[in-house]
């Protein structure tokens, strides 16, 4: 996987040198940048759906309570173009993940950067004003 | 090789950032001086279509149709404007001479009263940065209709460019594409459009028009990798005088396996949550698996 990762990367840096123009909409209408998060859970789900790919994963709270994240990426065209398949991410992984609550509903979040437990690169990460 | 790929990595978030804050690709309707540059900065997970970097495009000579045509069937990312078209276009702030009543429009809408948003086409010129292709259609008598093909077209995703000869009607009931018409000035396909409707916008900052547009694009393949949109925009109901704009698209990067060299599927609706995260009701029609 992180050989996949790399050749991604690597072919990103070497190719992708357009800006993206995948985003559906502005960021700041629903999404709060000064909510930003870095939460630990289990994916429930990777929706390969327009207009925008969504990944699902539940964190558990300090009391114990369980909330089903609903994160925000581009398009599944934008995403499958990069790279990411079907295979890389699957309900059951742990994650860590960053991004940006919603203005209302915080649980639904603009994602930034998600990775695997255990793992030390993500598995893509976002422009975000800590992007790397 | 960590440190090639740490480069890579580098460069390319980097020139991503760069080119995201200067295109400002879905910002919001507001004018970009207003966002502050952490909001500027702040993005979805948004890798963009891979493209031919600068380097390459004349690595490989411009590839021509059998009639002798230089082809311009691409895909093609770019040639328009998303975020601003006064500013994707080449123009300085406040250059784009908008009329009062739309100046004082497109700084009052807000980004979550796009029609985009709601899945309906974002027409001309704007629905160009993403993925679109030519396709032209040969019947016995020749080149007769050139398709637009956008990969985000949603309803209408395709625009017909009549080659045959034809004018435009004088009875057209205003359209999200309007009524075009080609012809060739050389090497370049040059398409008269008018018969549009009011109901797009140019851009997410809100810039607006009137069923009175007329839009001239002249696409000329500069080589291998780009291809650029000389565009002239009139609507005198928007605008005080015609303006001439200009916007370049990037070859689609032909050789990834991921979908790369040709367009993907893109339904809109499938499952537009557009609004819930900010309490909003009733835009997007899609609620996820809540």
């Amino acid at each position: 996987m992180r050989t996949k990762f790399g050749i991604l990367v690597a072919a990103l840096g070497l190719f992708s040198l357009t800006a993206p123009a995948s985003a559906h909409h502005g960021f700041d209408t629903e999404y709060d940048a000064t909510k930003k998060v870095k939460l630990t859970g289990t994916v429930t789900q990777v929706a390969w759906t327009n207009p925008h790919m969504r990944v699902y994963v539940d964190v558990t709270g300090a009391d114990g309570k369980v909330t089903n994240w609903n994160l925000e990426l581009t398009s599944p065209n934008s995403i499958r173009r990069a790279g990411w398949g079907p295979n890389d991410l699957k309900p059951g992984d742990k994650v860590v993940f960053e991004g940006f609550g919603g203005k209302v509903v915080e649980s639904r979040g603009s994602l930034q950067s998600i990775t695997k437990v255990g793992e030390s690169k993500p598995l893509f990460v976002g422009g975000g004003p800590n992007a790397r | 090789m960590r440190k090639v790929l740490v480069g890579s990595i580098t460069i390319a978030v980097t020139v991503l950032l760069v080119q995201m804050q200067a295109q400002g690709r879905g910002g919001a309707a507001q004018a970009p001086a207003a966002a502050t540059p952490v909001q500027d900065a702040v993005r979805y997970i948004n890798p963009g279509s891979p493209t031919v970097p600068d380097n390459m495009v004349t690595s490989q000579p411009v590839p021509r149709l059998p009639d002798g045509k230089i082809d311009l069937t691409g895909p093609w990312v770019g040639g328009g404007s998303n975020g601003d078209i006064e500013r994707d276009g080449g123009l300085k702030p406040g250059e784009l001479p908008l009329l009062p009543w739309a100046r004082e429009l497109r700084d009052k809408r807000l980004s979550k009263d796009e029609p985009y948003t709601a899945c309906l086409p974002m027409s001309v010129p704007r629905v160009n940065p993403y993925p679109w292709k030519f396709a032209m259609s040969y019947t016995s008598k020749g080149l007769s209709h050139i398709y637009v093909l956008h990969e985000t077209g949603d309803a209408g995703a395709h625009r017909v460019v009549y080659m045959d000869g034809r004018k435009h009607p004088d009875d057209l009931i205003p359209s999200w594409w309007g009524h075009s018409i080609g012809r060739w000035e050389g090497d370049s396909l040059v398409i008269d459009t008018v018969g549009y409707n009011d109901k797009f916008w140019f851009d997410s900052r809100g810039t607006p028009h009137t069923e009175q547009l007329h839009t001239v694009e002249k696409w000329t393949r500069l080589n291998y990798g780009r291809i650029q949109n000389d565009f002239t925009l009139d609507d005198p109901g928007a605008f005080s005088k015609p303006v001439q704009l200009k916007f370049t698209g990037r070859l689609l990067r032909p050789d990834l396996k991921t979908g790369g060299g040709d367009l993907m599927e893109f339904i809109c609706l499938e499952d537009n949550e557009y609004g819930a995260a900010a309490g909003l009701q009733g835009i997007g029609s899609g609620t996820g698996n809540k």
